[in-house]
């Protein structure tokens, strides 16, 4: 018996016309036609799907319906999306990614603050810590008395965080070493000082993640983009233009710009060839002059970091010599001025000091790309190496250990409270250098160069919106927050806080004091710029702080970790408590047994990486030269082809007199 | 404004949705921007066709140095005059959740001066003059960047850019989303 044929076989079933009609708005067609494909689609015969392909098919139709109208929603709630398009349209897509770093730090500084919140802060203050025993040791009686220290409290002390706020949740000191519960009695407790470095370990980890995920993509891009070849001619003619760009005048920029940096690559070009043509004599004085030059720049960075250490031990001499008490007006104002006077010498550096860099950079002669990358390290070398001749000048005021005595002579008796306030010290005084050069420096010179006709006032008052210089701010102000968390809890709330005022003061430098930039930014390289430095800043803020949990012995009148040998021993002896299997499983992770065959599994695996990756470079060098054979070949076959024709035509030609002669003869015949 | 709602019928809407990158509050809020450009013309008739000049006058077209060509390229009678349906392709595209090879389709056809399928010498010259604006590069700069354009992206050296190699370097590109 032979089978009935099947005649559903050309038919297609409903779920495929619908993924059909979905492909229709990709074709560039007019809407008419679409409009008529989607209804001859429509109005085919079609199976119906039976049962649980049924199901499948609608399940699949609603999720695309529900992520498209998520989608909506999400773009409605986009904080500042209004400024971020305002921005758009008047600067261009890269000075956009500037601002969406600035909210992207400002969203990872409120998860910090979140953790710390719900893990340190809500405890300490809900939960009570146990009953001390009867009998007092050292650190019972240092802490009292340090508790009950009388302090006189002026309204400096918000901007110094001493006097009252430093026994807050504010800073280090406040937090109980002791197991906290409901009531006090341990049937359940929270080891709050295993907690308070957990949940730092925790947070610092995160942010690493965090920003290895987004540097590593943009890597992943520009490994993509320069594989073998960097398109850059191709980018610039076909990318350059940004289509969001509403206005006149930020139109006429962008010509300019795209003019500008067409020149500028052509130029690169020109100056790469001399390069190579340079004769030796050259070469050998522009190298002189590059050790010079560098040399110079070191011994300025030297220089600042001397002047840094040496205000410091200055300022803490005075204050601690000669002003304990300060009696008259101008005592007061002068123990005020000596407060700050290290962070106002880091900021005054940091104002300085790249401009100096900008000049020397000048004499170099590097290609364009490479100077703004060379400063850009110069300038970020400077800020990283000011914080940490801060940090190694508190060395010497915290490192003390007397086991007799709550502290030691001269020294502050709660020494991560003391760092927490330099560094809050620091925070406060780089904010109040932004609004005020944004608002009483830079607003006037725009109005100068705005109302005014002469030329000096316009040399003076234009400026350009610098992308770097303002990049490096606000990651100065996030490694500040890294920096001083650990001592002073509540400093990502207070970051969180700047960022979010950070967004609208250079907003108003972007839009109201400067005019677009005759440099073209492109997104995507600023992105990964921004997240390279951002790790590097990371990294340099995270080595103070992991030497001081390893090795500086706690204070013992105040924190989470009096009594302790080191922070990190509350750590150790949590761990002993764990059971004995959990114990030997992580010691064996720790052997060599275990240690070298991962090592060298690792090191196999990056090799057979590398092995794939150069197999693929040679892969695409031989497909590349295959299509230029290709193209030849059409180009010759296509030349044969049209000589063949050619040649038909003549033999037609030929024959065609040939007939008319043979008629006309038989014609005359 | 509920005029606007009821100027579409359920059913076009639905139509539209599906075969734009837009969800229906922006189909409608596409047509309240096309509106704006001729209250009166489109208040009659919801699909109307507005002449070049009048649809060159959206902000975003109007200092976009391709403006002529956008309009020349969604046009349905290729003539420059959009009707609302032109106009929403065109939005359509140019918006985020269009893919990339489609916006790299039409970017091909917007380059495209002459039509003839390829970006030779003469388009590649019209883009860059129309890109640097009011400047204008030297004759001998303008050979140097089109050949350093061919030397990168021509891969089968026959002196013009296809659809496979410009696509090719589109989907390098990470810029090219706007």
């Amino acid at each position: 018996m032979a089978m009935l044929p099947d005649l559903s076989e050309n038919l297609s079933n409903e779920e495929r016309t619908w993924e059909e009609i979905m492909q229709i708005k990709a074709m560039p067609v007019s809407m008419m036609q679409k409009k008529e494909m989607k209804a001859k689609l429509q109005t085919a015969t079609k199976l119906r799907l039976q049962g649980f392909e049924q199901l499948k098919w609608q399940r699949r139709k609603v999720w695309q319906q529900m992520k498209s109208r998520w989608k909506e929603t999400y773009s409605k709630l986009e904080l500042w999306r209004h400024s971020l398009k305002k921005i758009e349209g008047n600067f261009g897509t890269g000075v956009v990614a500037y601002f969406l770093f600035i909210k992207w730090l400002m969203f990872l500084n409120l998860f910090i603050f979140l953790f710390i919140l719900l893990f340190i802060i809500l405890p300490t203050l809900v939960l009570v810590p146990q009953e001390s025993p009867a009998n007092t040791t050292l650190v019972e009686e240092c802490s009292r008395n340090y508790f009950n220290l009388s302090v006189d409290s002026s309204f400096l002390d918000w901007v110094q965080g001493t006097g009252n706020m430093e026994r807050t949740i504010m800073f280090y000191g406040y937090y109980t070493h002791k197991l906290i519960s409901e009531d006090g009695n341990m049937h359940s407790y929270y080891n709050l000082p295993l907690a308070y470095i957990a949940i730092a370990v925790i947070y610092l980890l995160g942010s690493l993640a965090v920003m290895v995920k987004s540097a590593a993509q943009g890597f992943k891009e520009r490994l993509v983009e320069g594989e073998g070849q960097f398109y850059q001619y191709c980018n610039l003619v076909f990318g350059g233009w940004d289509f969001c760009i509403h206005n006149e005048k930020s139109a006429s920029m962008k010509h300019k710009a795209l003019y500008n940096e067409m020149k500028a690559c052509l130029e690169a070009e020109r100056l790469e060839e001399e390069r190579q043509n340079r004769s030796r004599d050259e070469m050998l004085k522009l190298m002189i002059m590059r050790c010079i030059i560098n040399l110079i720049v070191l011994m300025v960075l030297s220089g600042a970091l001397a002047l840094i250490y040496y205000t410091f031990y200055f300022s803490q001499e005075r204050l601690n010599k000669e002003l304990l008490n300060p009696n008259t007006e101008l005592e007061y104002l002068y123990k005020f001025i000596l407060e700050f006077l290290p962070s106002i010498i880091i900021v005054c550096l940091n104002l300085l000091v790249p401009n100096m860099f900008a000049y020397l950079v000048s004499f170099e002669r590097y290609s364009p790309l490479f100077i703004v990358r060379i400063t850009l390290l110069r300038t970020v070398l400077l800020r990283l190496a000011s914080l940490i001749m801060l940090m190694f000048s508190l060395k010497d005021i915290i490192i003390c250990d007397e086991p007799d005595s709550c502290s030691c002579e001269d020294h502050p008796k709660c020494w991560e409270t003391y760092v927490g306030q330099q560094v809050y010290k620091l925070v406060i005084l780089d904010f109040v250098t932004h609004v005020l050069i944004t608002f009483t420096f830079n607003w006037p010179r725009m109005l100068i160069a705005k109302y005014s006709k002469s030329k000096v006032a316009k040399f003076i008052g234009e400026q350009e919106f610098e992308l770097p210089k303002h990049v490096l701010d606000v990651v100065y102000s996030q490694t500040l927050c890294w920096l001083g968390s650990f001592y002073a809890p509540v400093l990502p709330l207070l970051a969180m806080l700047e960022c979010c005022l950070l967004f609208h003061i250079k907003k108003f430098a972007c839009l109201v004091n400067s005019r677009p930039s005759s440099t073209v930014y492109r997104a995507s390289r600023s992105n990964s710029l921004f997240m390279v430095v951002l790790l590097i800043s990371f990294i340099v803020a995270v080595l103070p702080v992991a030497f001081a949990i390893a090795e500086i012995p706690p204070s013992k009148s105040c924190g989470p970790f009096r009594g302790h040998l080191t922070t990190w021993s509350v750590v150790v002896e949590s761990f002993d408590q764990l059971p004995a299997w959990i114990k030997s499983i992580m010691f064996f992770f720790g052997t060599a047994g275990f240690a070298v065959p991962i090592f060298v599994v690792l090191v196999l695996c990056l090799y057979y990486f590398y092995a794939v990756s150069a197999a693929n470079k040679q892969m695409v060098m031989v497909l590349k030269n295959q299509l230029v054979l290709e193209g030849h070949d059409k180009q010759f076959l296509l030349n044969r082809l049209s000589a063949f024709i050619k040649q038909q035509h003549e033999h037609q030609k030929v024959m065609r007199q040939v007939e008319m002669t043979n008629l006309d003869l038989s014609n005359a015949s | 404004m509920g005029q606007g709602k009821s100027q579409f019928t359920e059913e076009e809407l639905q139509d539209y949705q599906d075969l734009t990158y837009f969800t229906k509050k922006e189909v409608l809020y596409a047509h309240q921007k096309f509106k704006a450009l001729a209250p009166e013309k489109v208040g009659h008739n919801k699909n109307a066709k507005l002449p070049m000049a009048k649809i060159l006058q959206y902000p975003e077209l109007r200092v976009n140095p391709f403006g002529d060509r956008i309009c020349c390229i969604f046009s349905s009678s290729h003539d420059g005059d959009c009707t609302f349906e032109d106009f929403l392709d065109m939005m359509s595209v140019f918006s985020d959740g269009a893919p990339k090879a489609v916006k790299a389709e039409h970017a091909f056809r917007i380059f495209d001066f002459d039509g003839d399928d390829m970006l030779g010498v003469t388009d590649l010259r019209q883009v860059i003059d129309r890109l640097t604006g009011q400047q204008h590069l030297s004759e001998q700069d303008m050979q140097h960047l089109i050949q350093n354009i061919l030397d990168e992206a021509d891969l089968d050296d026959d002196g013009a850019l296809s659809f496979a190699e410009f696509e090719h370097i589109i989907s390098k590109s990470s810029d090219f989303a706007k």
